[in-house]
C-alpha cells in the first residue's frame, strides 16, 4: 500500500517535473531535430558543390560546448575526464549535463541581459540594474520556464496603477528585478516598442519611428501603434530611478510627428480584443507569445542559431524583412515549429542544435568551397564576450574574485567588452598590451604566485611533458600534439635547470596570449 | 624577430586581411588614389581638449559682465579686436586671432552620460547602434594602419575605457583609442612595457608565441585571427624604442614643460603635440572638474589656471614647429552651465546656450560666431547643434560629413547626422 502510494507520488512528481521542463519534447526529439538539421544542410552541400569540414575532435568540441553553454572553458579535470571517456554517447551526455549546470543559467542570463538591455554597455547609471535583471533571468532559466513564459512574465511585470503608490524600480540592486527592463528604457513607449520588436520579434521597427521603413513594409503608424501598448506608463519623477505607474485602460498614443491619436494594434494588423481586467501589456504579451505568432518563434530560433553558429539563418538575427530572406527558409520553419511544439523549451532547441553534426564540425577551413555559403560548412571562429573571456582566464589561472575584490574582473570586463559582431572577433592594441604586459598576466605567470603554475611546476613526480600538458589543458583544453610537445620540451630544457619554472611560465604566458585561447572556435 | 621577418609577416597579414575581410580591391585602390591626389599639406590632425563635466561658458568665453547672471569675473580684451574673454585666460587672450568662439551651441541633453555620447559621437544613443566617437571617426579616415603609433590616443580619459564616449563603436577595435593614463605626476601608456622581464626573455616569449600559434592561425584565417595578429604586431611595435619614445616627456626641455604647466593636463597637451608631430591623426586630452554645482567661481578660476598656460603654449609650440596650420584644435565639454547662479554659488547643467572653441588648421580665427541673450539664457543668433559641430569639425579636417560607414546593424551611418548644417563661416 505504502509502496504503491510512494510510487504514485513519484510518478506525479516525474510527470509534473517533465511538464514544467518540456511539455512535449524529449531527448529523442532533440536527436531527430539534429538529424533534420544535418539532412537539410547535406542537401545544400550537394546542390552547391560544397565540401563541408570534417567532424571536430573531442577536445575542440569540448571547449566549444563549454564556452557556448556555460560561458567559460572546462576545468582541467573535466577536460581530462571527457577526453579519456570512451563511451559512445559522451557528447550528448555532456550537453545534457551542462544544460543542467548552474553555469548555464548564469551565462544565458548574461547573454539575454546584453540583448534586452544593451544600454548598460554605454550608460553607467543603467549599469546599476544589471545584477538585479540578470538575477531575475538566472532564476527563470534555473526554474526551466519556457521562453514564451519568460517573455510574458517580463512584459506583464506588475506596475502600480495610477493613483496608487508608484512602483519603485530598484530596491536592492541584487534582488531579481524584471522591472529593470522598463526602467532602463525610461518607460518610454517608443523605446519599449523598439526593444520588444527587435529582441522578441526580430523586426527593426525603430527605423519606422521617424519615417516609413526604407527597406521593409513597416509604416510609421505601425511603430506608434505598437508603442501604444505602453502608452499608459508614467515615470513619477526624473531619471532612470524614478518609480512608475500605469493607466491600464489607456491604449492609444499621440504620435510624435503628427500628434495624431493612434490606437494600439498588432504588427500583423489584427486588432486587439480589449477586456476588463486585462491591461494592454497583457494583451500584447499574449499576442507575441502565442503559438501562431508569425514572428516570435522564428525570431527566437534564429537568434539561437546565430548564437551557436555566429551567423543567423536571417542575419543580422534581428532583421527579418522581405528583402533579407533566410538562407534556408524550410530549416527556419522547421526549427520554429519544433520549438513551439516543445513548449518553447530553449534547452530542447539547444540540444537539437548542439547534437547536430553541423554544430560539431571543426572550425578549421579544410576546403575553399566552405567560404561560399551563409550556412555553416565549418564552425565559425566566434568572438567571446568580455565575461566569457575573463571567466575563462580566471579558471585557467586560478584567479579568485576575493583576492582583489573583483578589481581584475571589472578591468577586463571594461577593456574586453565585445565591440564587434560575434562572427568577426576583434582584438585591440590596448587588449593586446593588457595580455602581453598587464598586471594580471604578470601575476598569472609568476611561478611563485600563480596557482596554476604552482601546480604545474611544483607537483612532485611529474615529467616535463606532463607539466606542459597540464598547462595546455588548463588553457586551450587540449593536449599538445607531438610536434608542439617536442618544441616546448626543447624550449624549456634550453635554459639552465634552475630556470625550469620560469620557462614553463613562458609556455603558460604564450598559451594565454594565443589566438586559440582568445577565441571560441 | 628580425625586421625582415616582420616585414614579410606584415605583408602576409595585409594580403590575408585583404583576402579574408572581403575588402574589395577597387575600394583599396580608390583610397590609395584619393590619398595620392590629396595635397599632403591638406592632411590634418586634430587635438580635442575635452572639458569633462561641462565648463561654464559665462566664466570663460561668453561673459555677461553687465548682468546679475555674470558673476564676479571681468572681461579682458584679446589679440582679436572686439573679442573679449575671461580675465583668467590671459595667455589665451594673446592667441585669440588663431581661435574662433562658437557662442551659440544649443543641444538638449542635460545628463552627463547622454550628453557626452551626444557631443562625442554627434548622435543620440539609439538602441543597439554603437556610434563611434570622433576620435575613431578621424582615425578611420586618416590613420595609417601600418604606422607604429595608433590613429587615436586618449590622454587621461575619465572613468572606464568602455565608455561609449571614447570608444570606437562599430568602427571596431583597430580604431579604439590607446589610453594614456596619469599616475602621480607622470603620464604613461598602460601596460606598454612588461614589468620585470628582461628584453631577452620578452623577445623569446614573443618568438615562442609566433611559432606556437602559427598552425592555428593558418587553419582559421579570417577576421578574428587577422585582427589578433595585427593587434599584437602593433602592440609590440608600440613597445619598441622609437614609438615608446613618443610618450617620453623627459625628451622635452624643462623650460617648455614648465610653460605647459606641470599639471597632468599641461603635460598631456605637450604629449599631444609630440604625438601629432609623429603622425597620430587624433589626440584627445581631458581636463575634468568642470561640474561646478558648488563654488563655481573658485573652481573655474583654478581650472583656468591649468587650462590657460597649457592651451596657449600648445598653440605657440605647434606654430613654432609649423604644425598649427595642419592641426585642428577643439575645446569643448558636454554642455554649458546655467546662467543663473544657485544658492551654493554654483552653476548647474545647461545645454540650452553654451560655447565651444575651435582653432588652428582649417579655422578662421579671431572671430566669434553666434550670440546669446543678455542674460545668457537663450541663443539669439546662429544656433549650433551637436551634428552641426561634428560636421564643421569634419570639414575643417578635410573630411566629407556625408560619407557613410556601415554600422553594426548593417545600416549606413554618415560621419555627421544628415540633419547637420556645418558652420561654414568659421572655416578658413
Amino acid at each position: 500500500m505504502v509502496q504503491g502510494r510512494i510510487r504514485i507520488l513519484v510518478l506525479i512528481l516525474i510527470v509534473g517535473m517533465s511538464f514544467v521542463r518540456s511539455a512535449v519534447a524529449g531527448p529523442r526529439d532533440a536527436k531527430e531535430l539534429a538529424a533534420r538539421i544535418d539532412r537539410r544542410l547535406e542537401n545544400h552541400w550537394k546542390a552547391e558543390k560544397i565540401q563541408p569540414a570534417p567532424h571536430s575532435d573531442d577536445a575542440e568540441f569540448l571547449r566549444r560546448i563549454y564556452l557556448d553553454i556555460t560561458g567559460r572553458i572546462p576545468r582541467p579535470a573535466d577536460a581530462h575526464g571527457f577526453l579519456s571517456d570512451n563511451s559512445a554517447d559522451k557528447r550528448g551526455q555532456l550537453i545534457d549535463q551542462l544544460l543542467e549546470s548552474p553555469r548555464f543559467a548564469i551565462h544565458f542570463a548574461n547573454i539575454w541581459r546584453a540583448e534586452l538591455l544593451p544600454e548598460i554597455a554605454t550608460n553607467r547609471e543603467a549599469g546599476v540594474f544589471q545584477r538585479g535583471f540578470e538575477n531575475w533571468l538566472r532564476e527563470r532559466f534555473r526554474a526551466g520556464v519556457g521562453y514564451d513564459q519568460l517573455v510574458r512574465e517580463l512584459l506583464t511585470v506588475p506596475i502600480a496603477a495610477k493613483g496608487q503608490d508608484a512602483e519603485p524600480v530598484l530596491r536592492d540592486p541584487e534582488r531579481p528585478n524584471p522591472l529593470a527592463f522598463f526602467a532602463v528604457k525610461a518607460a518610454r513607449p517608443e523605446n519599449l516598442a523598439a526593444a520588444v520588436s527587435r529582441s522578441m520579434l526580430g523586426i527593426r521597427l525603430e527605423c519606422a519611428q521617424c519615417h516609413n521603413h526604407p527597406f521593409a513594409k513597416w509604416k510609421r503608424e505601425q511603430f506608434w501603434s505598437q508603442a501604444a501598448f505602453f502608452a499608459g506608463l508614467r515615470k513619477q519623477g526624473d531619471g532612470l530611478f524614478a518609480p512608475l505607474t500605469e493607466s491600464a485602460d489607456r491604449h492609444e498614443i499621440s504620435a510624435s510627428w503628427s500628434g495624431k491619436l493612434l490606437q494600439a494594434a498588432f504588427l500583423d494588423s489584427s486588432t486587439p480584443k480589449w477586456q476588463e481586467g486585462r491591461g494592454p501589456r497583457t494583451v500584447l504579451a499574449e499576442w507575441i507569445t502565442s503559438r501562431d505568432n508569425p514572428y516570435f518563434a522564428r525570431a527566437a530560433v534564429n537568434r539561437m542559431w546565430g548564437y551557436f553558429f555566429g551567423t543567423g539563418l536571417v542575419d543580422p538575427v534581428d532583421d527579418f524583412r522581405d528583402d533579407n530572406p533566410p538562407s534556408d527558409v524550410d530549416l527556419l520553419d522547421d526549427l520554429a515549429h519544433s520549438f513551439v511544439e516543445s513548449g518553447f523549451d530553449l534547452s530542447f532547441l539547444i540540444r537539437g542544435i548542439c547534437l547536430s553534426r553541423t554544430y560539431q564540425r571543426t572550425s578549421a577551413r579544410t576546403n575553399p568551397s566552405q567560404d561560399n555559403t551563409r550556412l555553416p560548412a565549418r564552425m565559425a571562429v566566434k568572438a567571446m564576450t568580455a565575461e566569457q573571456f575573463f571567466d575563462s582566464l580566471a579558471l585557467a589561472t586560478g584567479y579568485r574574485e576575493d583576492q582583489d575584490k573583483g578589481a581584475a574582473r571589472r578591468q577586463f570586463l571594461a577593456r574586453f567588452a565585445l565591440a564587434s559582431s560575434v562572427s568577426e572577433p576583434e582584438t585591440s592594441v590596448q587588449q593586446a598590451l593588457t595580455l602581453l604586459n598587464g598586471r594580471f598576466i604578470s601575476w598569472a605567470t609568476d611561478p611563485e604566485k600563480s596557482p596554476t603554475l604552482i601546480a604545474a611546476t611544483q607537483t612532485p613526480g611529474m615529467s616535463l611533458a606532463q607539466r606542459i600538458e597540464t598547462l595546455y589543458l588548463a588553457t586551450i583544453s587540449r593536449k599538445p600534439n607531438p610536434e608542439e610537445l617536442d618544441h616546448l620540451e626543447r624550449y624549456v630544457r634550453r635554459a639552465k635547470s634552475n630556470r625550469e619554472a620560469e620557462r614553463l611560465a613562458d609556455v603558460f604566458w604564450t598559451l594565454l596570449n594565443s589566438a586559440e585561447f582568445r577565441m571560441n572556435h | 624577430m628580425t625586421s625582415v621577418d616582420l616585414l614579410t609577416r606584415r605583408t602576409w597579414l595585409r594580403r590575408s586581411a585583404l583576402m579574408t575581410t572581403g575588402m574589395s580591391l577597387s575600394g583599396l585602390l580608390g583610397r590609395l588614389a584619393a590619398q595620392a591626389a590629396e595635397d599632403p599639406r591638406r592632411k590634418r590632425s586634430c587635438i580635442l581638449l575635452w572639458m569633462a563635466g561641462g565648463p561654464s561658458q559665462l566664466d570663460t568665453f561668453d561673459l555677461k559682465p553687465t548682468h546679475t547672471n555674470g558673476g564676479p569675473f571681468k572681461e579682458i580684451a584679446t589679440a582679436a579686436s572686439g573679442v573679449k574673454i575671461s580675465e583668467h585666460l590671459p595667455q589665451l587672450a594673446r592667441q585669440m586671432n588663431r581661435l574662433a568662439i562658437l557662442r551659440s551651441m544649443r543641444t538638449r541633453e542635460g545628463d552627463h552620460e547622454r550628453a557626452t555620447s551626444h557631443l562625442r559621437t554627434g548622435y543620440l544613443p539609439q538602441g543597439p547602434i554603437r556610434f563611434p566617437s570622433l576620435g575613431a571617426l578621424v582615425s578611420n579616415e586618416l590613420a595609417d594602419l601600418d604606422a607604429d603609433l595608433p590613429g587615436f590616443v586618449s590622454v587621461l580619459p575619465q572613468g572606464a575605457f568602455s565608455q561609449s564616449a571614447v570608444a570606437a563603436g562599430f568602427l571596431g577595435s583597430s580604431h579604439a583609442p590607446l589610453v594614456v593614463a596619469g599616475s602621480g605626476e607622470t603620464l604613461k601608456v598602460e601596460d606598454l612595457k612588461p614589468p620585470s622581464v628582461s628584453a631577452q626573455r620578452s623577445h623569446e616569449r614573443l618568438e615562442l608565441l609566433h611559432t606556437m600559434e602559427a598552425s592555428f592561425l593558418a587553419s582559421r584565417r579570417g577576421t578574428g585571427t587577422t585582427s589578433h595578429v595585427t593587434a599584437y604586431d602593433r602592440a609590440v611595435r608600440l613597445g619598441r624604442k622609437a614609438a615608446a619614445r613618443a610618450f617620453d616627456l623627459s625628451q622635452e626641455k624643462d623650460r617648455l614643460r614648465d610653460q605647459y604647466g606641470r599639471s597632468l593636463f599641461g603635460q598631456g597637451c605637450l604629449l599631444a603635440r609630440r604625438l601629432i608631430e609623429r603622425g597620430v591623426p587624433f589626440v584627445e586630452v581631458t581636463l575634468g572638474g568642470w561640474d561646478t554645482h558648488d563654488n563655481n567661481f573658485e573652481q573655474v578660476k583654478s581650472l583656468c589656471g591649468v587650462l590657460d598656460p597649457a592651451w596657449a603654449t600648445l598653440i605657440e609650440d605647434l606654430k613654432d614647429r609649423g604644425l598649427l596650420d595642419s592641426t585642428l584644435l577643439v575645446w569643448m565639454g558636454e554642455f554649458g552651465r546655467t546662467p543663473g547662479i544657485n544658492p551654493r554659488n554654483g552653476r548647474d547643467h545647461y545645454p540650452g546656450a553654451w560655447s565651444v572653441v575651435l582653432g588652428g588648421g582649417g579655422i578662421k580665427g579671431g572671430q566669434t560666431i553666434g550670440r546669446t541673450s543678455k542674460d545668457g539664457s537663450t541663443v539669439e543668433d546662429r544656433p549650433v547643434s551637436a551634428p552641426d559641430l561634428i560636421a564643421t569639425i569634419c570639414l575643417a579636417l578635410g573630411l566629407d560629413p556625408k560619407k557613410q560607414n556601415l554600422s553594426n546593424v548593417n545600416r549606413p551611418i554618415r560621419l555627421a547626422d544628415p540633419s547637420c548644417e556645418p558652420v561654414k563661416e568659421v572655416l578658413a
